[in-house]
């Protein structure tokens, strides 16, 4: 491994890498424009530019890679290179570049959406000059649309091509081009190819100044005023890592975070964009109870004993069976509670089935990037935590007893057909568990209220395997409670335990011992990146101690 | 030194010197025969070498160094472009060897190709020269019949085929990076190096580019051996070199003389000096690309390589731009400044904002709106794109945009103002509005 | 939206042989971008957006790959331009030589401005960089073919012929 010198700093590096990776790496600012690690390297904005002894010019750390010198050159005596990117030369040099990008540049931080997250506004407080020697007038030009989405400022613009390079690299759609050249140069696109894709939303993350603006979000907050919280995207079963901005429990939009494991650099627009189908929806934040074929608010306690009511006593002589409808929407340590309160308190008097899941076509990049099928988070958390699961519930509970359902709502994103929607209906008494008024929910004797998606927390397992922790991204309002909780609450009340988890970690842990291949994941452990689960054979865990106090 | 007469152009005042009969009647073809009977690629390339031909694009480099960097174990096809786009300012000699002497280059390709084990060869001829692509068309048709190209040349079993690529106007395609980027198809931004083209040049394989003239003297090298081309020229630089003359001379054109001629004989010998008699006041020594000197600075200055870059210029393309007294500098720096604006391709942050920039500031002191703070920014300004014309007094700090075409824009005008600043002076001074 | 081309809907290459005769000369399809596009040019006057959207289908690259070539070299027109296309060096040599006259009357003889089309769509003028040929400056090009050492009167005689 060569050994190298930035600064005072003597690093030991990777072969192959460049300046740039190796200083950023180890903490070391160079700032840069034009690089993005995911793109092709074309070295044009000059903003990198360093020392490197025995190099008679200046060079662009994106573009220079470090190799293993020979015994007798190295440098020192030891170094196989040396970088100096603090020196004087190379300061004015940063002077000099981000002098000529901010000559046509206009000085509208205050109004610009950028401000606060732009690398011009802060380059130039860091790196530039106090201030400008350019008397002439800037160029101008209008503000004009690329895609549905997207909108560019062309004065803000600094040719770094970052954009270009993503529709032709990631996402391999080649909307953006540089029309004309020299000074003339703009971002533009062709006749009606406007920029609409999958991932046409990234751009705006990776545009380094604020030429690049958002529909969704221009103009309707500062950065400042955000809140960033890191969490995972709940839209497919990728799950990928986001970063959630909000004000006052309001989402504003999400941006991509980046896991080498899941997502890269990435987002697709439907998980970006999605949370506003949340804000559209009829939220439900009170146990509500029907009533005169509409709903009316009740307290925990009350819909607690209507739930006691209904699930534990026993009725003389009736045979029933209790159907639990699980949901790949929820986390994992919902569903552990779910299945424990199936499998160990309903024990054979249960069932315990699914919706069918949420399906679409698989979208692959030739970048790698990739959209998955399953258009829910976390149906392998489903499998791994509801062993009993019937496929064709259906037709399994067509044999005339009573039937009573637990249900965990899919949510927005679910539709219910007629024959679902019958056997709904069919259901002497019909507990939803939701976060908004749902074709289900509007089904429901009973709705309990749970978080949204936005507002939930645990941890979910992705198509691959890959156990991450949803984070809330805005707190629980009203009467809402955990999913975990109502369900501890259910068995609490139905199954007579004293279960008394305070936090969704303490629920977490005890999946773990239950459950093997998940033991020890805990947030401590998985941290905003996740882990893959452990390859381990799941056996049905029992209630342990507690095992047999059954409803009858 | 013995009286030298023109190798490249000596025939080219024969009506026929374009086609295969006017090209062979004069000896033309002989070097192919005499390499494909009694050499090995490796050995052209050494004789290359020996013969000291450096490269007559505009950097100068050793052409026999050049090709001994394509890899040797590379398993991609190896590829040839001729750089026929000129578009130096000033420069008008390897137009003139397409349409007189496209044989002599083709000839001097096929060697190149069989050098480098390359079976696929283009030329990039500027868009501009429609009538020397029509001459070029109709000799590389000829090469084709006569087996000098296509399958088997002359029972060698060495294949070669030749396309002829049009650019479209855009001076930086003949940057060998940009050129192959427009070759590709693209817009013609140079990639940045490394990887060289002879690694990873045209679709990422190894790729040599040269010069119309470059290619043209092989032929001559190989005919009458690496000694003899040596010995044309001075210590500094061998073999013929056509250089271009225009601008205030009587007679300006093309003229073949051994490299390190004096260049106030070139002017006042080969051109006749200045139109009307009147005085030299200064010239670009090798296309506007090159810093100017002062009619006081070229006294006994050799027009080679290393004599020019001693004098803080270069010999670039040979294109020798003469100015005489009554010429005003402001306006030609503007002129100069205006080109750079007009074919800087746009990538680079300094040469694209620094190339307007530059115009602004020129057009205002142009306009007698200039101030004395405007010369001293044209300085900086001309720093910062392309460093200083002595890399010492720069602190190393040169070489700041992908491509020369920064130091091509600096050096020439940062010349103007230090060599006369007092014009620039007086149009400050004066507020002389000319327009 | 900002996008360019100028909506044309169709074009079809009349010289199919020739289209693949040039295909064929390049390791890669995308190579054979500038020549399809100087085709393209010829037979139209200038590259229409369905022309742009041809090549591209030819090369297999988006249109806007092409737009972008297209864009970044002088000699492609995305206008129609003038059935005489007048293009006047003003670069160094040229202008020592009085090109910039010769762009006033030009200028002044057909009313345009550089960069216009004369209303009847006979005359444009444009401005162009060193042509190459500055021994016999002042040039111009007129279409595909170079007239040199002009001078006004020159240029008078020369145009009478159109
Ligand atoms: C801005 C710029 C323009 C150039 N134009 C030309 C040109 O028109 N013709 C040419 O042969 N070389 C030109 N060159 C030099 C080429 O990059 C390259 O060095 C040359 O073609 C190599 O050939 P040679 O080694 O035979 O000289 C140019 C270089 C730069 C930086
Ligand atoms: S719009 Fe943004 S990302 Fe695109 S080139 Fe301009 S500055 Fe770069
Ligand atoms: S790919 Fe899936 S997880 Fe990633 S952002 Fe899109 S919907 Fe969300
Ligand atoms: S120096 Fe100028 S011409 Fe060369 S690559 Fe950079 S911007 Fe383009
Ligand atoms: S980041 Fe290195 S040149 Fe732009
Ligand atoms: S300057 Fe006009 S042809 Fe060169």
């Amino acid at each position: 491994m060569p050994l190298i010198k930035i600064d005072d700093r003597e690093i030991e590096v990777e072969k192959g890498i460049t300046v740039l990776q190796a200083a950023t790496a180890e903490g070391i600012e160079i700032p840069y424009y034009c690089y993005h690690p995911a793109l092709s390297i074309v070295g044009s904005c000059r903003m990198c530019l360093v020392e490197i002894e025995g190099m008679p010019k200046l060079q662009v750390s994106c573009n220079t890679s470090i190799g293993e010198l020979p015994p007798e050159r190295k440098k020192d005596g030891k170094y196989d290179m040396i970088v100096r990117t603090q020196t004087e030369i190379v300061k004015r040099e940063r002077e000099n570049v981000l002098e000529f990008l901010l000559l046509n540049h206009p000085l509208d931080c205050p109004v610009c959406d950028q401000a606060g997250e732009c690398f011009l506004q802060d380059y130039s407080y860091k790196y530039g000059r106090a201030h400008s020697r350019f008397l002439e007038e800037k160029r101008v030009r209008k503000n004009e649309y690329l895609g549905s989405n997207v909108i560019i400022n062309h004065n803000r613009c600094i040719m770094c091509t970052r954009c270009v390079r993503f529709t032709r690299e990631i996402s391999g759609t080649n909307e953006l081009f540089v029309q004309a050249r020299g000074d003339n140069s703009k971002i533009s696109i062709f006749e009606d190819k406007s920029l609409d894709n999958l991932l046409a939303g990234n751009v705006i993350d990776i545009c380094p100044v604020g030429a690049l603006l958002s529909t969704d979000y221009i103009h309707k907050n500062r950065f400042w005023n955000l809140e960033e919280k890191k969490s995972i995207c709940t839209d497919c079963s990728v799950g990928c890592n986001i970063l959630v901005y909000s004000q006052n429990n309001r989402i504003f939009r999400i941006n991509a975070r980046e896991n080498h494991s899941v997502n890269g650099y990435f987002i697709c627009d439907i998980g970006r964009y999605g949370f506003h189908r949340y804000e559209d929806a009829e939220k439900v934040t009170s146990p509500l109870i029907r009533s005169d074929g509409g709903f009316k608010p009740i307290s925990w306690e009350g819909a607690l004993k209507e739930i006691y009511e209904q699930f534990s006593r026993s009725k003389d002589g009736e045979k029933h069976q209790i159907v639990g409808i699980a949901s790949p929407f929820h986390t994992n340590e919902s569903l552990f509670m779910f299945g424990r309160l199936m499998d160990n308190i309903f024990k054979d008097k249960s069932i315990i089935g699914k919706l069918p899941f949420i399906e679409d076509y698989e979208i692959h990049f030739d970048s790698g990037f990739r959209i998955s099928k399953d258009r829910s988070p976390n149906r392998q958390g489903l499998l791994d935590f509801c062993l009993n699961l019937e496929d064709e519930i259906l037709q399994k509970v067509k044999t005339g007893k009573v039937r009573l359902c637990y249900a965990l709502d899919d949510g927005v994103d679910r539709k219910l057909d007629e024959e679902w929607e019958s056997f709904f209906k069919s259901q002497r008494f019909l507990v939803v568990q939701t976060y908004a008024m749902t074709p289900l929910a509007k089904l429901a004797h009973l709705i309990l209220p749970g978080p949204s998606p936005m507002e939930r927390e645990g941890t979910m397992t992705n198509d691959q395997g890959r156990i991450q922790w949803l984070k809330p991204s805005v707190s629980l309002t009203n009467k809402t409670r955990p999913d975990w909780e109502i369900i501890m609450e259910f068995m609490n009340t139905v199954g007579k335990r004293e279960l008394k988890y305070s936090s969704v970690n303490e629920v977490n842990l005890e999946m773990g011992e239950r459950f093997p291949s998940y033991r020890g994941m805990t947030f401590f452990k998985i941290g905003y990146q996740g882990l893959p689960k452990k390859n381990i054979a799941t056996s049905r865990p029992s209630e342990g101690g507690q095992a047999g106090n059954t409803v009858t | 030194m013995a009286v030298f007469k023109p190798i490249l152009t000596r025939y080219i005042h024969r009506k026929d010197s374009h086609t295969l009969s006017g090209y062979k009647n004069v000896g033309g073809y002989k070097a192919l025969e005499k390499m494909f009977k009694t050499m090995a690629p490796d050995e052209v390339i050494e004789e290359v070498k020996a013969s000291n031909l450096r490269g007559r694009g505009g950097a100068g480099f050793p052409t026999g160094v050049k090709w001994g960097f394509i890899p040797k174990d590379s398993q991609k096809p190896t590829y040839l472009i001729c750089n026929a786009d000129e578009g130096e300012p000033g420069t008008f000699k390897d137009r003139l060897l397409l349409s007189k002497a496209p044989h002599m280059m083709l000839e001097g390709m096929i060697i190149s190709s069989f050098a480098i084990d390359c079976h696929l060869a283009f030329i990039y001829i500027r868009g501009e020269f429609y009538q020397e692509y029509k001459v070029l068309e109709k000799a590389v048709e000829e090469a084709y019949a006569a087996n000098f190209l296509g399958k088997d040349i002359l029972g060698s079993g060495f294949d070669l085929d030749v396309v002829i690529h049009r650019g479209a106007g855009a001076y930086i395609c003949g940057e060998e990076m940009g050129l192959i980027e427009s070759l590709e198809g693209k817009r013609g931004w140079p990639r940045i190096k490394p990887p060289f083209p002879a690694v990873e040049g045209y679709l990422m394989c190894p790729t040599i580019v040269n010069n119309v003239e470059t290619l043209a003297c092989l032929p001559h090298i190989l005919n009458r051996g690496a000694d003899w081309f040596k010995s044309i020229g001075s210590e500094k630089g061998s073999g013929p070199k056509l250089y271009c003359i225009s601008g205030r001379v009587n007679n300006p054109g093309v003229y073949e003389e051994p490299l390190g001629i004096l260049l106030t004989d070139l002017i006042f010998k080969r051109g006749r000096g200045l139109i009307d008699g009147r005085e030299l006041k200064a010239v670009f020594p090798g296309g506007s690309s090159s810093a100017i000197l002062r009619a006081d600075e070229i006294d006994g200055l050799q027009m080679d390589f290393d004599s020019l870059s001693a004098a803080k210029t270069m010999l670039g393309s040979a294109g020798v731009i003469v100015m005489d007294e009554t010429v005003d500098m402001v306006s030609v720096c503007l002129n100069i400044a205006r080109f750079y604006e007009h074919e800087s391709c746009g990538q680079c942050t300094p040469c694209r904002e620094g190339t307007t920039w530059l115009v602004k500031i020129l057009n205002r002191i142009y306009q007698g709106k200039g101030s004395l703070n405007d010369i001293d920014m044209i300085f900086e300004i001309t720093d910062n794109i392309g460093g200083l014309i002595d890399p010492e007094a720069s602190g190393g700090s040169f070489g700041k945009t992908i491509c020369p075409f920064g130091e091509a824009v600096a050096w020439p005008i940062r010349s103007f103002v230090e060599k006369f600043e007092e014009e620039f002076i007086a149009y400050v001074e004066k507020g002389v509005d000319v327009s | 939206m900002n996008s360019v081309g100028d909506g044309q809907l169709t074009f079809q290459f009349s010289a199919a042989e020739r289209v693949e005769q040039i295909l064929s000369q390049y390791p890669d399809k995308r190579s054979a971008t500038l020549p399809l596009l100087h085709l393209a040019q010829e037979q139209v006057g200038y590259l229409t957006s369905a022309a742009i959207e041809t090549v591209a289908e030819l090369v297999e690259v988006h249109p806007g790959e092409i737009m972008d070539t297209v864009s970044f070299y002088t000699m492609f027109y995305t206008k129609p331009k003038g059935r005489n296309h007048i293009q006047v060096c003003q670069t160094l040599s040229c202008s020592l030589n009085g090109a910039d006259s010769l762009v006033d009357h030009i200028s002044e003889k057909y009313k345009i401005a550089p960069g216009e089309v004369s209303q009847d769509g006979k005359i444009s003028l444009v401005k162009v960089e060193c042509l190459g040929s500055c021994d016999t400056a002042p040039v111009i090009r007129i279409n595909d073919s170079y007239y040199e050492g002009m001078t006004v009167e020159k240029f008078d005689k020369i145009v009478e012929s159109f």
